[in-house]
């Protein structure tokens, strides 16, 4: 969505490890830190959630950490504000080292910097809607009347405009993780961390609440670090898209990288039920011009989806030229494209 | 050495030698992982030990040589309290001043309410009520219930017995309910100090109210102090435990969210998890307060004074009209206390809507204050400030009319099925006496086997040596023969209970209209002081160990048949559908499925029904119970502080006995 942004980095993590249980603290770096997760357990009775972990999420993009339960994903977001504690490796912000920070420091980048929304929510039940999107400000020791002047903004943003006296156990799910988010808007931070944030809700909310954030990260722009299981929703949302497994990201990469070319079976398997055609731009499907082609057929972009330049296709009857400031790249043709929904062309694409 | 010979059979020929060594040992380690091995186990132990003890110690009653006398050394320590207590600087610098606070704080609110005037507390009460109650139509009706027993409490000529039970109350619960939460934050944000409290918890839970009394009236003399604190310690308890449940149990998905907000961690006690936890506290108070009145009634033995004082007096005579007018009092009393707090506690829950600004926050209890005041003059003005006695009415005379007449009939003279004495004789003769005979006989050292296996069978090794050591303590302390007279009792009136509380429970579980009948019921009655079920059994059955066993059945009852409904209904539907598939009959039903999985919350019935019947009989002294009870009686109201604390000890140690014997494993134990 944003991906020709200034290329800043807000976070930055190099070999990030967490592991829980008995002398966490030796496992990484040891002999024992390439143990498969089962017989890293027998053996020391650790489990590492997080392997030797390492990424950078650039100012203003959608960064999404995919996996499945278990896959260390919600550790890996929680080490980022250190919810949890990582047990080794760097982690800085704007530069700035994390780990290194001492309690005020992390309470300050916790109230103004990098705001979190949950998978369950975390409402306070005692309180109106508007009072819990003020917690945070409340928080940072805001007075009641300012506080709750700047809540009823966001809570306008989000939606929830005529709700603010309601209690959460009032609302359904989707209003509730509107609370939330509304929550974390509230402090203005300059991250929005999500943890699996629609997972609990049904489908059609769901698809609303996608909506949502992707119009919130187009009107502000707001870095985000979005976790969630759900290989769609990573797909629509993500920028870019880091697949974890067993602790590990197992590749790092924008959308169509990983649908175009997986780096091993896992991803393979992973995304095989993915309409390719709506994810692969044709520019990494297209052929030199032959005769005149060059000259003749619609036009579209670099950019587009495989899917939408079948449409093109298809309604000229001819092949499609792919256009870029007027200049033309190649040519996309019927059989090209159906290469691609087939699956049996293999495209090109640098990962 | 095979698994199949039955345990009796093998204690005699065992012969370690007949299986190879590595073939032994495996097998010993399997023998002690199964209850039929630890029992095995324990019978050799156990048949050792009691041939030594028998022979060396002789059976019969508890041995003399094992026996010491503490009557006297505590006698000893009580006269130098006494003679202290006004000179030694301990009692000078801490004790005297604990108890001139005590004294002063229950006064100055016994002087506040008597000033405020009958018209002032009444519409105190009401308004207190009413906000409490959501300031609605529950608002109102609890509003009506305050007033309602207040004004009972007036009629029956109660008024100034009811405002020092109040001051006492007050004062208690105050006291109580800041120490308990206190104690509870601590529990609930530390483990290590949660490991700690949990034991003592447990066991001040076992114990009977009138175990509480004696170390306070050894200190402080009869009198407030004495009687304060005995209620404030005992009520504490439920406060402390609900409190550090509900700071336990608070979401940790909404602490999550509050610190990834960066609040510092006192911000999230204050905002989150004592917000989480407050339907818990509240319902902690509530049970302080139901707790606090219990105690306030029954510390009327070492001078307390108000209600309880007027029943004790009565039931020391037999006035059973007397009685009933100080009972009548003391129940409603706990009927407008649990309804306000309950009440108050369902209010939580509640969303407000949009209320004028005079009904909002501080200013509905200004508004409370000056009405008040306005009651307060304007009783002063029209008289109202004492209760009229032109508007009291005794009952007693009536009642004991009542009393001499129709409840005599219902004693002795009903036609063919007896009455309510009779009954009582065959009672007593038919399994009480038999049950005493039968305990006095057995050898000393059978009981304190006969306890240990019990326990094991039950629980684990350690209950079982907790029960054995807390009997022996009795032994030793030489009121043997009185703890086994306390015991049949209890265990007469545990069976009475068993068998009823599990019929009603079980009848309760399958037949939903019985079981909502009784909800009400149920629900009034686990409210109500130990006290005040001695008033209508000595009434039916005169006074007597079967009246103090029969009042202990009747309190024990409630708590039993609802854990028992609970139990039964909690049985997975999906066990008992699979069971009606294949043709089970509802009897099959409830033999085959739901009895075996609801086993945890029986033995937890039982559990609980051997603690509540126990306090009661105890209680029971006062009604001609006898025993542990009556020397707790007599040691304080004849000042032999000696004879009461070493039978208050005993009471302490058949409890603990009594309550780790039946205990069952802790995974049950934990949703009390």
């Amino acid at each position: 969505m944003s991906a020709e942004k200034p290329q800043e980095t807000v976070f930055s993590v190099r070999n990030l490890w967490k592991v829980f249980g008995p002398k966490a603290d030796r496992i990484p770096g040891s002999a024992h830190a390439g143990l498969p997760a089962g017989e890293l357990r027998e053996k020391t009775g650790c489990t590492a959630a997080v392997r030797d972990v390492s990424f950078d999420v650039r100012k203003g993009e959608v960064f999404v950490v995919m996996g499945l339960s278990g896959s260390g994903k919600s550790t890996l977001v929680r080490c980022l504000t250190r919810l949890i504690e990582p047990t080794s490796g760097k982690l800085s912000i704007d530069g700035e080292d994390v780990l290194a920070m001492d309690r005020a420091r992390l309470r300050e980048l916790r109230r103004h910097r990098a705001a979190m929304v949950f998978q369950h929510f975390g409402l306070l039940p005692h309180r109106t809607v508007l009072d819990n999107v003020a917690y945070g400000l409340e928080i940072q020791g805001l007075g009641k009347a300012q506080r709750r002047a700047k809540a009823a903004e966001v809570v306008e943003k989000v939606g929830l405009t005529g709700m603010e006296n309601r209690r959460p156990s009032q609302l359904s799910g989707g209003q509730q993780q509107r609370v939330g988010l509304a929550r974390a808007l509230a402090v203005d931070p300059e991250v929005l961390l999500f943890d699996e944030p629609f997972s609990a809700l049904d489908p059609l909310i769901r698809r609303d609440m996608q909506e949502e954030v992707i119009r919130l990260h187009r009107e502000e722009g707001r870095t985000m670090v979005f976790i969630t299981h759900d290989l769609s929703e990573a797909l629509r949302l993500g920028d870019r898209i880091a697949l974890m497994r067993d602790g590990e990201i197992v590749q790092l990469g924008t959308p169509e990288e990983i649908v175009a070319s997986p780096a091993d079976d896992y991803v393979r398997d992973f995304v095989r039920d993915v309409p390719r055609e709506q994810v692969i731009t044709v520019r990494h499907v297209m052929r030199a011009a032959e005769g005149d082609e060059a000259e003749t057929g619609p036009a579209i972009t670099p950019g587009a989806t495989v899917a939408e330049a079948i449409e093109a296709v298809a309604r000229a009857g001819s092949p499609a030229r792919v256009m870029d400031n007027g200049r033309c790249l190649g040519v996309v043709d019927s059989d090209l494209l159906l290469g691609v929904v087939a699956g049996t062309r293999q495209e090109e694409v640098a990962a | 050495m095979t698994t199949t010979t039955s345990p009796g059979a093998d204690t005699g020929n065992r012969k370690p030698g007949a299986a190879s060594a590595p073939e032994r040992r495996a097998t010993g380690a399997n023998f002690l992982r199964g209850t039929g091995g630890k029992l095995l186990l324990f019978a050799v132990v156990a048949g050792t030990l009691g041939a030594v003890a028998a022979a060396t110690l002789g059976s019969g009653s508890w041995p003399a040589a094992l026996s010491v006398d503490l009557t006297k050394p505590l006698d000893d320590v009580s006269d130098w309290i006494i003679d202290n207590r006004d000179t030694h600087p301990l009692f000078l610098y801490f004790l005297l001043h604990l108890s001139n606070t005590a004294t002063a704080a229950v006064n100055a609110v016994y002087g506040t309410l008597v000033s405020m005037g009958a018209l002032g507390v009444g519409v105190a009460a009401a308004l207190v009520a009413w906000r409490a109650g959501g300031m609605g139509r529950t608002g109102l009706r609890v509003a009506a219930t305050a007033l309602g027993a207040l004004a009972v409490c007036g009629l029956l000529g109660m008024w100034d017995a009811t405002v020092l039970t109040l001051a006492l109350m007050a004062v208690a619960v105050v006291v109580a309910a800041v120490i308990g939460a206190l104690l509870g934050l601590g529990a609930g944000l530390s483990d290590r100090f949660d490991r700690a409290l949990r034991p003592v918890l447990d066991t001040m839970q076992v114990l009977p109210a009138f175990a509480y009394l004696l170390p306070f009236v050894l200190i402080f003399g009869t009198g407030t102090p004495a009687a304060l604190f005995a209620t404030v310690i005992y009520a504490a308890p439920p406060m402390t435990r609900l409190t550090a449940l509900g700071l336990r149990g608070a979401a940790p998905t909404v602490l999550e969210a509050s610190a990834s907000l960066g609040s510092s961690p006192l911000q999230r006690l204050w905002t989150a998890r004592l917000p989480l936890a407050r339907k818990e506290m509240f319902l902690g108070l509530n049970q302080t307060i139901m707790m606090a009145l219990s105690m306030v009634v029954i510390a009327a033995l070492v001078g307390a004074g108000g209600l309880g004082e007027e029943v004790y007096e009565a039931l020391s005579t037999v006035d059973v009209g007397k009685a009933l007018a100080a009972g009548i009092p003391i129940v409603l009393l706990a009927i407008m206390l649990d309804r306000t707090t309950g009440a108050a506690g369902e209010q939580l829950d509640a969303v407000v809507t949009d209320r004028p600004r005079l009904l909002r926050g501080w200013w509905t209890w200004a508004g409370i204050a000056v009405a008040t005041a306005a009651a307060v003059l304007a009783g002063r003005g029209t008289g109202l400030a004492d209760w009229p006695k032109a508007w009291t009415y005794d009952i007693s005379q009536p009642v004991n009319v009542f009393n001499d007449s129709v409840i005599a009939q219902l004693r002795e003279g009903l036609p063919v099925i007896g009455g309510t004495q009779v009954w009582a004789e065959h009672f007593t003769n038919w399994l009480l006496n038999p049950l005493n005979a039968g305990l006095h006989a057995m050898p000393w050292w059978l009981l304190l086997l006969l306890v240990a296996g019990f326990a094991l069978l039950v629980g684990t090794w350690r209950t079982a040596l907790t029960g054995v050591l807390a009997l022996a303590a009795v032994g030793v302390m030489g009121v043997w023969p009185k703890s086994l007279n306390t015991l049949s009792q209890v265990l007469a009136g545990l069976l009475l209970t068993l068998v009823l509380g599990f019929a009603i429970g079980i009848l309760a579980a399958r037949v939903g209209w019985v079981e909502r009948a009784l909800r009400p019921l149920l629900d009034a009655m686990q409210t109500m002081p130990q006290f005040v079920y001695l008033i209508p059994v000595v009434a039916l059955f005169a006074v007597g160990r079967s009246a103090a066993i029969i009042a202990a059945v009747v309190y024990a009852l409630p708590a039993v048949v609802r854990i028992t409904t609970q139990g039964l209904r909690q049985v997975d539907p999906a066990a008992m559908e699979a069971a009606s598939s294949m043709g089970a009959s509802g009897f099959q039903q409830l033999r085959q499925v739901q009895l075996p999985l609801a086993r945890p919350a029986l033995l937890l019935a039982v559990n609980q029904g051997v603690v509540l019947v126990l306090a009661v009989v105890i209680v029971g002294g006062l009604v001609g119970g006898g025993a542990l009870g009556y020397d707790v009686v007599f040691g304080l109201s004849r000042g032999e502080l000696g004879t009461g604390l070493v039978a208050g000890m005993a009471i302490v140690c058949l409890g603990l006995m009594l309550d780790r014997v039946t205990q069952p494993t802790a995974a049950a134990r934990k949703d009390t």
